[in-house]
């Protein structure tokens, strides 16, 4: 908590429930700590074949237990929601690209992945 | 397609002579003895009976004579080159209107710039009013967003400073930076000042009354959508358009830059406009 360790404690925990709750927006660095512990849930999803973690919740409680509460502590709640349907999308997505590209599609100079995630 | 009626002008005139007609145009400057009546064509049989009279073509020596003069110019051929020379004129002349025309409809057909942006009011981080004047005689680059943004909009933001200062670098002081929000609940001045010195100290930050964000939104065809129905303090993402938008410093829409230009590609477009403009 080197960020907020002047205030104590009890002011970072404030701010981590504001953000969470959606009351103030995230700064640079608290976006950052999210979109970490999203890039980290993820990625255990992805190493236990989740695609959707709304739908396998079982299943992400027996794998992904801890990143998935770090997830939900870092990143405010309406955050958590977009970026798991996000996830789905994406996945979709690219399975849908890979397929046109087996058809011999033209693929376009565009860009709508996070910059974060390669 | 022009070249027929040319094509027909040169037989009319090259035919004239050969047709015989004796009217000359010389007739008329005087030398002509009043016994000749005023049309003396001789009938096409006639011509074509005899060598012998062939040769007497011509009644008197003068007359032979202002045939030498006049050359193959006849009245008939002078009338077939005004009628024919009028009828080019009018030819080409609606041919001119008609590309005229032409013209006005493709420049209209939607290839030319869409109606975007227009005048607004909102208020900017500080507090202070703000419209499309404070806008007016600088490039402006408008982008939409809102500070509870999960993903692109920082991302656009953190290219959009990028942008801004490799532009800066180039033509100091020729683009403002614009962010407006597009969730004006949460966004006040405060907020938008905290939010964007995060990003650029240069940003103008715009916010308003839901109404006044709206308008801006419809003026600059921007999508969003904020929750119908939202519980005091409830957390909600707003979904929008992501385009930045390069404005002239008229005012008017220039180019729409989207995800896939890189910040130094969209420097680039930006600064050979700013350049385009400053050219006589």
């Amino acid at each position: 908590m080197g960020l907020f360790g002047f205030f104590g404690q009890s002011e970072a925990d404030k701010r981590a429930t504001e953000i969470r709750t959606g009351t103030v927006a995230p700064k640079r660095a608290e976006r950052q700590r999210c979109w970490e512990a999203r890039d980290g849930f993820f990625s255990c999803l992805d190493a236990h074949d989740i695609v959707d973690p709304v739908k396998e919740e079982k299943a992400v409680g027996r794998a992904c237990a801890k990143e998935n509460v770090k997830f939900e502590q870092d990143c405010a709640r309406e955050w958590v929601t977009y970026f798991k349907k996000w996830r789905v999308q994406d996945i979709q997505k690219r399975a849908r690209l890979e397929a046109l590209q087996a058809q011999g599609a033209t693929k376009m100079d565009v860009n709508s992945d996070f910059a974060a995630r390669k | 397609m022009a070249t027929a009626p040319m094509r027909a002008i040169f037989n009319a005139l090259s035919r004239a002579p050969s047709r015989q007609c004796t009217r000359l145009m010389s007739t008329t400057r005087g030398a002509q003895p009043a016994r000749r009546p005023t049309v003396s064509c001789l009938p096409d049989t006639q011509i074509h009976q005899s060598l012998g009279q062939r040769r007497y073509k011509y009644k008197t020596v003068e007359e032979a004579k202002s045939r030498y003069r006049s050359g193959p110019f006849s009245w008939k051929a002078g009338i077939l080159f005004i009628v024919a020379g009028a009828g080019l004129l009018w030819y080409f002349e609606s041919e001119k209107e008609r590309m005229r025309r032409q013209r006005i409809a493709e420049a209209n057909k939607g290839v030319g710039t869409p109606k975007v942006g227009g005048a607004f009011e909102l208020v900017d981080q500080d507090g202070k009013p703000f419209t499309e004047k404070n806008l007016k005689g600088k490039y402006s680059l408008v982008y939409f967003g809102f500070t509870h943004c999960p993903d692109i909009c920082p991302e656009e933001l953190d290219k959009m400073a990028k942008m801004f200062d490799l532009v800066q670098a180039d033509c100091p002081g020729a683009l403002v930076p614009v962010f407006v929000t597009c969730d004006p609940a949460r966004d006040g001045p405060k907020e938008l000042k905290e939010y964007l010195s995060e990003f650029h100290t240069g940003f103008v930050g715009l916010t308003g009354t839901f109404e006044q964000v709206k308008a801006m939104c419809k003026a600059y065809r921007v999508y969003f959508s904020t929750p119908s129905v939202v519980k005091p303090g409830q957390d909600y993402l707003v979904d929008h358009s992501i385009y930045f938008y390069l404005m002239d410093p008229q005012g008017d829409f220039v180019e729409a830059l989207g995800r896939q230009h890189s910040p130094e590609q969209a420097a680039r477009i930006i600064i050979q406009h700013v350049k385009d403009s400053k050219k006589p």
